[in-house]
């Protein structure tokens, strides 16, 4: 707060200091004095005699002057910064870094214990106050704050697993600085210097003026690390068979030659044996499969054990499944193959298909029971209401998986409607048919393909399709001469699956190939509207969760295996809750019930466990204000004179004057008017 | 006329008038309660007066149709007529700083009397068709407020907005007001002059007489205040003057006797002068009936005519 007129504090002051002025003045006013005209008549008389310019009260007059000296005193105060009376030569914030990358050799333990010293060591003139950098920084030690207290706050921190990032940390502990007294004002980082820590914000405006910084020093420029991350888990249908299709990323960086992998699901150990990491790339997708209940919950954890591993933090995550819900499909389809792939008999327990009447879709129109997938052949769509059924389902948010089996100019337009462009039909003879010849693996439909278990789909051959091209479409199978064969829609909130072709031996072989089921079932469950709240997440993140419709619901409780964590209100079918510090896996029950259901996993950002380090940070040179030179001097004066509420307050000797001035101001008071009672 | 008198000032109210706002309606409830007590009013029979005759002319009104004429000689002839006097009157106030002096017993400072007075006077000039102007200083400045003599119907209120911006803020300016006032009335007429003289200088005699000689007739209301012509102090105070700022420590036991005798003899010059100049003079006290001064004048006016 510089000192200037339309300061607050200075109109203050100066209404202080004029108060006994006015009152002064304000008794100097003639009681026996007459107004008159006619002095003419008594010039006579004689004149009044003058008050000589001397000291008639003492006491008054020492009581004003010390009232005015005190207050003057007062308000100048905090402005005499000179050697003697600045009381603190130093503020200073430390930024001590709890993610979890820092965890890798003990280094939070070890600065912890550093600012623990500092605090019990540091000379009296020098103000601390320490940030924790966690995914929100906080303040642990304010400047001012009693020691004693800091050092006990200090010592409770806990290693955390969380994500932070410094810009945060750096702003907060530059606006603690600015509301500081110190005449030199310092950052101190105790962190790693993790680069992608200092790298995601390199951008940000310049805010860093007049502050020094000291940065750790670092060892070497990488750690060996072993770590594990993005667990994925789905459930597969393979005839009668339920599976679980499980994959994770172990990344490896260091002399590590084997790792030893464990996996457990439900308390039984899956999977444990040695992973060869020799001549390996950096980051290895692991896959497991393996029989589960379909109708129960799923929960494990997978982690990995090798040296030398820098980081311990990172060599576990965890993962939940939720039990399969029968789900409801609506059939408008002559494919004979397409109709045994979602029999009862084949899938009971996961889907039940209702075949539509096409003579009665006006029925089904006027009825409300949609289902929660509506698989349809495009040659139906030349009856208007198949095309407003359709219409219906993709814009109500459920699924929709359109097989293009024909073309005609009406097919055509629904074709536009959706986001999709029919160019013609290719037909090719039986020996010139195509092969897929990419597939996007990495979706959730044929994600779990990559194992060669289901079989390949690059043995699907089509023979027939129709050239699609979609303007708001993500195509996900190409043929061996780029054309597209199978669509995901963007256009709508339902999720759009088209084909180019139909699922019938005129078109494809697909329906007699062993991926069929599989991917039908992988569609339909991707296709089936799903539940908004994720349920992965980092340690203390936040989570939105939307309850069902008409739920009575009042509160929810996250537990882990033992017990309650916290509870959390619901407020109109909406509730926050904060994920646990520690990875692991929690799940949700409602009001006092102790069924489950939502589960969690809470695993730390893979980004912490990247421990590549930088020496002389780029983006701290664009934090910092560059001033021209020769401005520094002016500029280090200006905040040595800048000043700050909290910096004015804190000063005890302010106090003191402005209460001695005020009490002299009202013992000058009280006694002027005994004074004037005897007159 | 003197049991009219009585009566009027039993039904004067000082509170009443000190309590109306605004100086039209403290004119009008001086002037009106006056006139409506009066029994023998002078003024009865102001009128229009026959002038002569001129043709009649379509259009004009019948009843001013001479039928006794138009009998004799057989012409239609309209009679008109000559309003009675246009007598000029001019309203002089002395606004400097001992005007604003009011004692414990009177209803207004003597520029408040002063100003009632010269509002009343005005309005009922006015409502007789006489012209009314005025002559005043503003403030501390040299420079005169000068209204014409005029019968106008917006006259009273330019007179009456000019004088309720008067301020008794200047200092000795009596001479100076009456220089202005024979600088910038230049064709005979009356003036009204209301002052409390209470400025010693050789200049307010010249003044008065240089009036006299320009032909003006003058009629000349000194406002005093009881406190100035009877001295009623007790205690010792100090005593400051209102416009000279000098102070004097008086004791009024010791100082009133010759306080009074000097001020009867400051009075009696004054008389003396304006008897010379066969000038009217009244004394208006503010605690007092201001009826007195309007019945002298009414008076007055009739010997002008």
């Amino acid at each position: 707060m510089p000192f200037f007129f339309l300061n607050p504090w200075f109109w203050l002051g100066a209404l202080m200091v004029a108060a006994p002025i006015w009152l002064h003045l304000r008794r100097k006013r003639e009681t026996n004095l007459v107004e008159f005209t006619g002095l003419r008549f008594l010039d006579d008389q004689p004149e009044p005699r003058r008050s000589p310019l001397r000291l008639r009260d003492l006491v008054l007059f020492a009581l004003r002057v010390l009232a005015l000296l005190a207050l003057v005193a007062a308000f100048a105060w905090p402005y005499l910064r000179g050697a003697n009376t600045a009381p603190v030569k130093e503020s200073r914030v430390y930024i001590l870094d709890n993610t979890l990358s820092h965890q890798a050799n003990d280094g939070f333990t070890r600065d912890r214990d550093r600012v623990l010293s500092e605090v019990s060591k540091g000379p009296s003139d020098i103000q601390i106050a320490v940030i924790e950098l966690t995914s929100v920084p906080r303040v642990v030690v304010s400047f001012g704050e009693n020691r004693e207290a800091a050092k006990q706050k200090l010592k409770e921190l806990e290693p955390s697993y969380q994500r932070g990032s410094y810009l945060p940390a750096f702003r907060q502990a530059n606006s603690l600085l600015g509301n500081s007294l110190g005449e030199q004002k310092r950052i101190i980082l105790l962190g790693d210097n993790q680069e992608n820590q200092w790298t995601e914000n390199v951008n940000s405006p310049p805010f860093l003026r007049n502050v020094d910084i000291e940065l750790p020093k670092i060892s070497a420029l990488a750690l060996p690390n072993l770590s594990l991350s993005e667990p994925r888990v789905q459930r597969i249908f393979l005839g009668d068979k339920s599976l679980v299709n499980f994959t994770v990323k172990l990344r490896h960086a260091g002399e590590a030659k084997t790792a030893n992998i464990v996996l457990r699901a439900n308390e039984q150990v899956i999977f444990n044996r040695a992973v060869e990491l020799e001549k390996q790339p950096e980051t290895i997708l692991l896959q497991a499969q393996w029989e589960a209940d379909p109708a129960a919950w799923l929960r494990g954890d997978v982690s990995v054990d090798g040296t030398p591993d820098a980081l311990a933090g990172d060599n576990r995550v965890f993962f939940s499944l939720a039990p399969v819900v029968e789900g409801k499909v609506a059939l408008l389809a002559q494919s004979q193959y397409l109709r045994l792939a979602l029999s009862p008999e084949v899938m009971r327990g996961q889907w039940a298909t209702r075949v539509l009447d096409p003579t009665k879709l006006a029925a089904e129109l006027a009825g409300s029971e949609d289902a929660d997938v509506l698989v349809v052949e495009s040659n139906y769509l030349q009856s208007g209401d198949a095309r407003k059924l359709l219409w219906r389902y993709v814009t109500n948010g459920r699924g929709v998986l359109l097989l293009v089996n024909r073309v005609t100019p009406s097919i055509s337009g629904c074709l536009r409607d959706l986001g999709f462009e029919a160019e013609g039909t290719v037909s090719m003879e039986k020996g010139g048919a195509e092969r897929f010849q990419f597939v996007y693996s990495n979706h959730p439909i044929f994600h779990p393909f990559l194992s060669p278990d289901y079989g390949s789909l690059m043995d699907v051959k089509v023979s027939k399709y129709v050239q699609i091209k979609g303007s708001q479409a993500m195509p996900l199978i190409f043929s061996e001469k780029g054309a597209g064969l199978f669509f995901q829609g963007t256009k709508f909130p339902g999720k759009l699956f088209v084909a180019a072709f139909g699922l019938d031996r005129e078109h494809t072989s697909w329906p007699v190939d062993q991926t069929f089921v599989p991917f039908l079932d992988l569609t339909l469950q991707t296709a089936r509207a799903e539940d908004p709240t994720p349920t992965t997440f980092e340690p203390a993140e936040i989570s939105k969760i939307q309850l069902p419709v008409g739920s009575a619901v009042k509160e929810v409780s996250l537990r882990d295996e033992r017990q309650v964590l916290s509870r959390a209100p619901v407020e109109q079918g909406r509730t926050q809750v904060r994920m646990p510090e520690k990875p692991g896996v929690y799940s949700l029950t409602y009001d006092d019930g102790t069924q489950v259901e939502k589960m969690f996993s809470v695993n730390p950002s893979p980004k912490e466990s990247q421990l590549a380090y930088v020496d002389a940070p780029e983006a701290l040179k664009v934090w910092r204000v560059n001033l021209p030179p020769g401005t520094v001097n002016a500029a280090a004066v200006a905040a040595r004179g800048k000043l700050s509420l909290s910096g004015i307050l804190q000063q005890h000797w302010w106090w003191w004057m402005v209460v001695g001035g005020l009490a002299a101001l009202m013992l000058e008071m009280a006694l002027a008017d005994i004074k004037r009672e005897r007159v | 006329m003197a049991t009219a008198t009585q009566t009027l000032s039993e039904r004067f109210d000082p509170k009443m008038l000190a309590a109306l706002e605004g100086l039209d309606f403290k004119a009008r409830y001086v002037m009106e309660g006056f006139l409506s007590g009066l029994h023998n009013s002078p003024f009865h029979g102001f009128s229009v007066e026959f002038s002569d005759y001129r043709n009649y002319q379509p259009g004009d009104d019948l009843r001013h149709l001479d039928w006794r004429l138009y009998a004799r000689s057989d012409r239609l002839c309209i009679k008109r007529y000559m309003q009675e006097t246009n007598a000029r009157f001019y309203v002089v106030c002395d606004t400097s700083a001992s005007m604003k002096y009011q004692g414990g017993a009177a209803w207004g400072s003597k520029l408040e009397c002063a100003k009632v007075l010269a509002a009343a006077l005005t309005w009922f000039l006015l409502k007789q068709n006489d012209a009314a102007g005025m002559v005043t200083l503003s403030g501390e400045s040299e420079v005169p407020e000068y209204i014409r003599a005029s019968q106008r119907p917006n006259q009273f209120g330019l007179m009456l907005r000019q004088l309720e911006s008067l301020r008794a803020t200047g200092g000795a300016s009596l001479s100076l007001l009456l220089e202005q006032t024979i600088r910038l009335v230049h064709r005979r007429s009356v003036i009204l002059f209301f002052s409390d003289l209470l400025e010693p200088s050789d200049e307010v005699a010249r003044g008065f007489k240089q009036l006299s000689f320009h032909g003006h007739e003058v009629i000349i209301f000194q406002v005093l205040d009881r406190d100035e012509t009877e001295f009623p102090f007790t205690e010792s105070r100090l005593f400051e003057d209102l416009e000279t700022g000098v102070r004097r420590m008086v004791t009024p036991a010791a100082a009133r006797a010759s306080y009074l005798a000097r001020f009867n003899a400051f009075m009696e010059a004054h008389l003396e002068l304006f008897r010379s100049l066969e000038m009217t003079h009244c004394v208006v006290h503010t605690d007092e009936n201001p009826w007195r001064a309007l019945a002298l004048f009414l008076a007055e006016r009739k010997r002008l005519k």
